[in-house]
């Protein structure tokens, strides 16, 4: 047990060190060097900027310069942007703290609903309410994030119900930290709605297949034939076999969030990491770009091993083989 | 191939369905120039952003015309972009009407459209966008671009997988782990901040061309990886099936073995595979053009039309018109996925 | 002899997706006495399963039960509703299957399993498991082992405790050696008939294999395409009338008497 968990973090160190290989050569031998457009400001002085050339090593050959790079980012040093003046790090920071709580609203809030209308939907399989419930998941799942976005938007932009945009409204020092709380929920709830929705389908329709697989499977003929009730069969037996292989998906999700998100995010107006990159792509803002590159990697890597681990926790049949 | 299509309508009329409307939307988007009624860049300088044309059967006097036809469109506050229909004079609607010159595929020279009516009245049964070009043709232009760079898109990964996904399975150690290895880390990027940062690679500005190509090599690039994988899987499992172990024990060679045994027994699952992949591929391209990093004006692109909505609410809120390339994509993706689950079940043996 | 399940009459038929239907049990009629062990025999898709699912009514949804009336202590069982099949199952009629890998629950203990059988609020629940555990040849580390730790043989012996701890009136045994090794078998064969002594229980066997009716049985029904075409003792057995049963009884006479050839009997003849 514990030596699949210490495998599979030791598994985690070659792809760290591809994905962020990857990276550097995707930015470094892309057209352009990121100096280019500074030079241009005339508020930094060429002292500056060959300070800053020679902190990134950007004249040493391309592996030394690789293995420099890899080495700040193991210190949390990720440069300066181009565009923002600011430390990469600092950037990011205050960017993937609101995308992670979209992220985490909208995954909690699209499982509560998803998994018991799953479960329904299976116990009533081929019956109207299943019908009418996979029917949605169905155009849940066909309907691209960033369409969703928009009518959402059209939405509230004719009706007015929520805020469009940013994470506040309210400023002010006289603001209580639960009126702050609230501004930045109701700021949340037009990108939160629209990525839970965007994720309900997929959820709803992966247990709702589990769940009636595992409702045929024959364990839940022996569990009938002992005599139990039907709330035990279906609790007891069918739901936690089910909601066994969703934790895996529970891991995946994080990454699926992440790009799902991004397009939202830029949509709807929400400061997050999605919104960073495509600017930092347009003003070609490199560090930037590979900064939330490698910690987006990171992230996807963290949310498959909990993913791995949680289901090595609950699943015994996993610890033999 | 006709028994692929007997086989699918008996075992699912809707899937059935999807199949014929997929085929007819793929016909319309690559035979755009004969349904359009306006060329792409032909601009109405003076109806930015009309609304929809309405088509009337009945006069204002209350006559019914069997023709239906139209009535000119008016900018009553130019500030607010607000049109009226101008009552005095219809204009029926005609088939195979004059227009400007133009070429088909860049070689028939035509001058007749499909349909329209006569200036300065103009059909728009989608409206317009902000030059004044008509939405529809302009969405069956459109067509032609998102629709064909997912096909070549999906083509090109999957000819990409193939390859390596059947070396790696058929050969394994070494190359098996090296493309593994690599496709994993392909994997670790989430897809849309690998597909900007790919973009991120190339030069921003482009010629359309170059473009459209670029965009199809990031989607088959990010599209690879997954179907390596499932091909390497299916060619493992096949690759220990008897009739291989049978073929290789008479002697045949490699190449022999993998296009006529290993190949053809993992076509149906190839098959589901990318169907389910191509929505991947709509999305993709509609994303970069969308954040206008992909097709450019004045070429439209289901993306590219939408992208005049993002981040200017007025245009949302007061020319909604402006999302229908949003439906249209939604239609085609619930149509593959519809297929893609039919195929799943009629491709399996063990429904037949 | 007191009878403690009678079938009077029951036919089944099951729906196909193409909307025919199609006769799985027709016009059975079988009475299984107190203490006896009654063997079911015939081959796959001859519906002795079906029948055995339907003394719980546990049918798939396919299938439908058209006529008859299975009779338990003057009980129709057909008529009966949810509640009251839930009094039945598990405690005066309970049920052992073909696969016990499939038939047990991967993500539950196996003494967790058994012990579910037992009454919501009766006393001392994990001592009467260890208790039977024992009873079926296993230990008390077992009562914390997941199936996919214990071999085919003591997966079988876990649904076999699960279905006799509440000393049930009538066991239904749905081939549950087949998916076992030869001593296996055997081993499970006469731990079932001694339990069934000591619990004066009833026995439903079910099996294609007409020498482990012969071994267990008191009596045996022979049945073939949904009907059943003979009902006889062991010592009977020479007597038989019915052409499928005479050449069951002569495909496992090969079996028996050394240096007698089997008997290949044309299958498209009969």
């Amino acid at each position: 047990m514990r030596k699949l968990i210490i495998k599979r973090l030791l598994h985690i160190i070659p792809l760290v060190i591809g994905m962020s290989f990857i990276t550097f050569l995707m930015i470094r031998f892309s057209p352009g060097s990121p100096f280019t457009t500074l030079r241009m400001n005339p508020e930094i002085s060429p002292a500056t900027i060959a300070a800053l050339e020679k902190s990134f090593g950007w004249n040493k050959p391309p592996i030394i310069q690789y293995l420099d790079w890899l080495k700040n980012i193991c210190l949390l040093n990720f440069g300066i942007s181009f565009t923002y003046h600011t430390p990469v790090l600092t950037l990011i920071k205050y960017r993937l703290k609101n995308t992670l709580c979209l992220a985490l609203f909208s995954l909690s809030l699209s499982w509560i609903l998803a998994i018991p209308l799953a479960v329904i939907a299976g116990y009533k399989e081929n019956k109207f309410i299943d019908k009418v419930l996979s029917s949605i998941a169905y155009i849940s799942i066909s309907l691209p994030s960033f369409f969703v976005a928009l009518l959402f938007v059209y939405f509230v932009s004719k009706t007015n119900v929520l805020p469009l945009g940013g994470t506040r409204s309210l400023f002010g020092a006289n603001v209580t930290p639960y009126q702050h709380f609230a501004d930045y929920l109701s700021h949340l709830l037009v990108p939160g709605l629209v990525l839970t929705f965007v994720n309900l389908g997929w959820i709803f329709r992966l247990m709702r297949n589990n769940f009636i697989d595992v409702y045929h499977s024959p364990y839940i003929t022996t569990a009938w034939a002992k005599g139990l009730s039907t709330k035990k069969v279906l609790f007891r037996h069918a739901f936690k076999n089910a909601i066994n292989p969703m934790l895996t998906i529970l891991g995946l999700e994080i990454g699926s969030l992440l790009n799902g998100a991004a397009l939202v995010e830029i949509i709807c107006g929400w400061p997050g990491m999605g919104s960073l990159i495509l600017h930092a792509v347009l003003s070609k803002d490199m560090y930037v770009v590979m900064g939330s590159l490698v910690i987006s990697g990171v992230l996807l890597i963290i949310g498959n091993l909990i993913g791995d681990i949680l289901l090595l926790l609950t699943d015994p049949r996993i610890k033999i083989s | 191939m006709r028994i692929f299509l007997q086989r699918l309508r008996r075992y699912s009329k809707l899937g059935y369905l999807s199949f014929i409307f997929l085929v007819i939307f793929y016909f319309i988007a690559f035979f755009a120039d004969l349904f359009v009624p306006y060329n792409y860049t032909h601009q109405w300088l003076s109806k930015s952003f009309c609304p929809p044309t309405k088509i009337h059967f009945i006069g204002p006097k209350g006559h019914f015309h069997i023709r239906p036809f139209v009535y000119n469109y008016v900018i009553v506050n130019p500030a607010l972009r607000t049109y009226k229909e101008d009552k005095t004079k219809k204009y029926p609607i005609f088939f195979f009407v004059k227009g400007p010159e133009r070429k088909i595929f860049g070689i028939f020279k035509t001058d007749r459209y499909l349909f329209g009516v006569q200036k300065p009245a103009g059909i728009f049964l989608f409206g317009t966008d902000l030059y004044g070009r008509d939405l529809f043709s302009r969405l069956l232009y459109g067509a032609r671009i998102s629709l064909s760079i997912s096909l070549i898109g999906v083509l090109f990964s999957f000819v990409f997988g193939l390859i390596t996904g059947g070396i790696a399975g058929y050969y394994g150690g070494v190359i098996d782990y090296i493309i593994m290895r690599f496709t994993e880390i392909l994997m670790v990027f989430p897809s849309f901040y690998l597909m900007l940062a790919l973009r991120a690679a190339f030069p921003l500005s482009l010629s359309s061309v170059q473009v459209y190509f670029l965009i199809v090599l990031i989607l088959s690039i990010i599209g690879w990886a997954g179907l390596a994988r499932i091909i390497r899987g299916m060619v493992l499992s096949i690759k220990e099936e008897e009739y291989v172990l049978a073929a290789k024990s008479m002697g045949l060679s490699d190449f022999k073995i993998i296009t006529s045994h290993i190949i053809p027994n993992t076509f149906s699952y190839t098959i589901t595979a990318l169907t389910i992949s191509i929505p991947g591929y709509i999305i993709g391209e509609a994303a970069l053009s969308l954040l206008g990093l992909g097709i450019q004006e004045p070429y439209p692109s289901w993306g590219n039309i939408l992208s005049s909505t993002i981040g200017n609410l007025r245009v949302l809120t007061y020319d909604p018109w402006m999302l229908i390339p949003g439906f249209f994509i939604f239609f085609v993706l619930i149509n593959f996925n519809f297929l893609g689950d039919v195929l799943r079940s009629v491709l399996d043996p063990k429904n037949w | 002899m007191e009878k403690i399940l009678q079938i009077k009459d029951l036919s089944i038929f099951r729906k196909i997706i193409s909307g025919d239907t199609q006769n799985i049990i027709e016009n059975i009629d079988m009475d299984i006495f107190k203490n006896e062990i009654f063997c079911l025999i015939g081959e796959s898709g001859s519906g002795k399963t079906t029948i055995a699912l339907s003394i719980l009514k546990l049918l798939p949804i396919s299938f439908d039960i058209i006529s008859g009336e299975i009779l338990f202590e003057d009980k129709n069982i057909i008529k009966m509703n949810k509640e009251e099949m839930q009094k039945i199952r598990g405690k005066k009629i309970s049920m052992i299957f073909q696969e016990p890998s499939a038939y047990l629950n991967p993500l539950m203990i196996s003494g967790k399993q058994i012990e579910e059988s037992i009454k919501e609020n009766e006393p001392d629940k994990k001592s009467r498991v260890i208790k039977i555990l024992k009873e079926v040849g296993l230990e008390e580390k077992h009562y914390f082992s997941y199936p996919h730790q214990l071999s085919g043989g003591m997966q079988q012996r876990i649904m076999i405790a699960m279905s006799i701890i509440n000393h049930p009136l009538l066991l239904l045994a749905d081939e549950p050696t087949t998916a076992l090794d030869i001593i296996t078998i055997h081993q499970i064969i006469h731990m079932l008939k001694e339990l069934q002594k000591k619990y004066q229980m009833s026995i439903l066997f079910i099996t294609h294999d007409l020498s482990i009716g012969m071994e267990i049985a008191d009596r045996i029904g022979i049945i073939y395409k949904g009907e059943i075409v003979e009902i006889f003792k062991p010592m009977e057995i020479e007597n038989l009338s019915h052409p499928y049963s005479k050449k069951l009884f002569n495909s496992m006479i090969g079996r028996y008497k050394k240096g007698e050839r089997i008997k290949i009997t044309d299958e498209k003849n009969t």
